[in-house]
């Protein structure tokens, strides 16, 4: 147990990147600094995570936006140690994340030991499938119960009360009833919500949610997405929502990042980066999504991103849009952009950012 | 009431250009649980409900609802992939359920389908171009050369090329697949296609692709689309009129701007305040689940999560009511403010 005279605090660094530390309210609970995570396969080395920054604050929460293959749920699962190490390795940067005691654990420097404790505890994550992450054969009480046992040592009848507890708050109705159900007897909503329950059990202090509302209708996923808010605001955890859908950012987000081909490329609060994206590629995935009409009430040609995602195996010199841009100039083929501030918390990566009109 | 003999010439002309390609009248379908060892027979699962509609020549139209509102059954009994408890289809004047298995078989060539993963409607073990080549051959006695040429305009009417012609569906993207996919669908020259959740395995630069493809396909052929999306802001870039289904029953029915801009029924309203980047003006969220098939609420299906149900919702059924141009829901209060 750390004691108070051991507490320490996040260290205020003068980084070389852009992105800093946030005001003295917000402490960053999440630091992850040029993250590179390459995955060895026969075919070569696909560089999944390349160069990734990223911080989110108590309370706050950051969306990371990308089409498939973007590197989005690599990077979360970087931060969660889950990946395979025969293929993937973390070949630079560092993961710092702040633990209940104000202490900086290096992620990545932990022992495997060391990181199960922090997982599931500390940090915790939501997927996409709850089927899937779900063990069909015990019980939603069983499971939600196993992190109170494992890591806050109860014993099995006050674990069984907190998973009661725990499925009152993520909004299960009959709770008493549900409690001995298996996962094959609830539907999608309800096994999200024991997702979350399992999640929370432990009250983390990061969650990183992976698409967690996909697989659900629309009905569903907004009710989950405002119990999501409710706890995160009632427990002032940090989370991270990994999505490919940008109309859900200006839902749930604070701020946000986007990524394309293993980069983020833009980064800012999500109410500006909306309004006045700076990177032409965060402007283009906002042309792609289907809106109501123009004010002629006809309708309104949807505007494909031309060209397809860049091979992982040999992503293209200077620029990873520039073949696809509408802005791209001669030297967005051999310079590679670094991140710019482009504002107060906003950051773009691209060469003409200053000379364009997106 | 006008009889067909009171009516002008030009205007027998125009009811005629107006008749529906596709009708339905009173379709239901029920899954019937046999009940095995042990298990008892539970209540058959009404999917679909006594649906009527009609699909105008070159329309699109739009079906939505949450899982298990039976989008999809409807879309299969359309083409009667799958054949109805009660009910009928009417296609081109022709009643599909009269029609016996060959010549059902030889009338598939003018209504085809496209479904969500089109990794999972094409062989894996066939190249493209005999997967293209097999409906042109079966529907349209296309041999040899003449075959090859059409497998070859077919993929560059849907943005690919020739060359791809031997190549087997893994070695295609998502987006791409999905093209073959709509290609294939093609192959017979339809008049019809229903499209089941095309877009939704999509990534949103690609999705937005296959979209364009859609409609530039629909207005240079004259499709008429059956088109099935959980996605709102989809089905409203796209489609000409929506129907809303719950449960298995059409809530709401209406051209695609009336039913975004002032929806009817709590139902379509709740559904759209729920669909993320859709403006709020009165957020209310739809508490609960969509209930069990198999043992739907008595009179209206959705009271049950409804905000505004009142007692006389649990007693009477509503009827489909007209309540503008092309316009239907099913809800007895007429007083809301949605």
């Amino acid at each position: 147990m750390a004691s108070k005279s051991m507490r320490m605090h996040w260290p205020v660094m003068l980084s070389p990147d852009p992105i800093k530390p946030l005001g003295q309210l917000q402490r960053p609970v999440l630091m992850v600094r040029d993250l590179k995570t390459h995955f060895f396969t026969e075919a070569g080395v696909v560089k999944a995570v390349n160069g990734v920054s990223l911080s989110v604050s108590e309370g706050e929460t950051l969306a990371v936006v990308g089409e498939s293959g973007s590197g989005k749920s690599v990077t979360g699962l970087t931060v969660m140690r889950l990946l395979s190490r025969t293929t993937a390795r973390v070949v630079g940067g560092s993961i710092e994340f702040c633990d209940r005691n104000g202490k900086v654990v290096d992620v990545l420097g932990l022992s495997e030991a060391a990181m199960q404790r922090v997982r599931g505890h500390d940090i915790a994550m939501i997927f996409q499938d709850p089927m899937s992450s779900l063990n069909p054969v015990f019980t939603i009480g069983d499971q939600i119960a196993e992190p109170i046992r494992i890591h806050k040592g109860l014993d099995r009848r006050q674990a069984r009360e907190q998973a009661l507890d725990l499925l009152r708050q993520v909004g299960i109705s009959d709770p008493e009833q549900r409690i001995d159900n298996y996962p094959h007897q609830l539907s999608g909503g309800m096994r999200q919500r024991v997702m979350i329950a399992v999640a929370l059990a432990c009250d983390p202090r990061l969650l990183i949610a992976d698409e967690p509302t996909t697989a659900l209708d629309v009905t569903i996923q907004a009710q989950i997405i405002a119990l999501l808010k409710r706890l995160q605001g009632e427990r002032r955890m940090a989370m991270i929502f990994v999505t490919h859908d940008l109309k859900l950012v200006d839902e749930i987000a604070d701020r946000v990042a986007v990524m394309y081909a293993s980069q983020v490329v833009e980064e800012g609060p999500v109410k500006t980066v909306l309004a006045r994206p700076r990177h032409p590629y965060t402007r283009a995935l906002l042309d792609c999504i289907p809106s109501r009409r123009d004010a002629s009430g006809g309708r309104r040609k949807l505007r494909p991103i031309p060209g397809t995602l860049p091979n992982p195996l040999s992503p293209p010199l200077g620029c990873r849009f520039h073949s696809r841009c509408a802005f791209a100039a001669e030297r967005c083929k051999a310079i590679e952009p670094a991140l710019e501030a482009v504002g107060e918390d906003h950051v773009t990566r691209c060469l003409r950012w200053k000379e364009i009109e997106l | 009431m006008s009889s067909l003999d009171q009516l002008t010439l030009p205007q027998v002309a125009e009811q005629e250009a107006r008749a529906p390609l596709v009708s339905a009248r009173g379709l239901s379908k029920y899954f019937e649980s046999r009940g095995g060892f042990l298990a008892q027979a539970k209540p058959p699962v009404k999917a679909v409900e006594s649906v009527d509609l009609d699909i105008g020549r070159g329309e699109v139209l739009g079906v939505v609802g949450e899982s298990g509102s039976g989008k999809s059954t409807l879309g299969r009994l359309i083409l009667r992939l799958i054949e109805p408890t009660r009910g009928e289809v009417v296609f081109d004047g022709h009643r599909l359920q009269s029609l016996n298995a060959g010549e059902m078989r030889r009338f598939r060539r003018h209504m085809q389908m496209i479904f969500q993963d089109p990794f999972a409607s094409l062989n894996a073990r066939m190249t493209i171009g005999d997967a293209l080549m097999e409906p042109l051959s079966l529907h349209r006695g296309l041999k040899g050369t003449a075959a090859r040429e059409a497998v070859v305009a077919l993929l560059e009417k849907v943005g690919l090329s020739g060359d791809h012609m031997k190549r087997y569906p893994r070695m295609f993207s998502g987006g791409q697949r999905q093209r073959i996919a709509i290609a294939r669908a093609l192959a017979s020259n339809p008049s019809f296609i229903v499209a089941d959740e095309p877009v939704s395995a999509l990534d949103v630069s690609i999705q937005a692709e296959v979209l364009n493809l859609l409609q530039t396909l629909q207005a240079e052929l004259d499709l008429t689309l059956m088109f099935i999306s959980h996605d709102l802001s989809v089905v409203e870039a796209v489609t000409d009129r929506v129907m809303v289904l719950y449960l298995g029953r059409v809530m709401e029915i209406a051209f695609t701007d009336a039913l975004y801009s002032k929806p009817r029924h709590p139902y379509t309203a709740a559904l759209l305040q729920a669909a993320p980047g859709v403006a709020k003006s009165k957020r209310y969220i739809l508490r609960g689940e969509i209930p069990s098939p198999s043992n739907p609420p008595s009179g209206c299906v959705f009271r049950t999560r409804c905000p505004f149900a009142i007692d006389d919702c649990a007693k009477v059924v509503p009827p489909l009511s007209k309540v503008g141009t092309e316009h239907y829901k099913a809800c007895i209060r007429d007083d809301l403010d949605l």
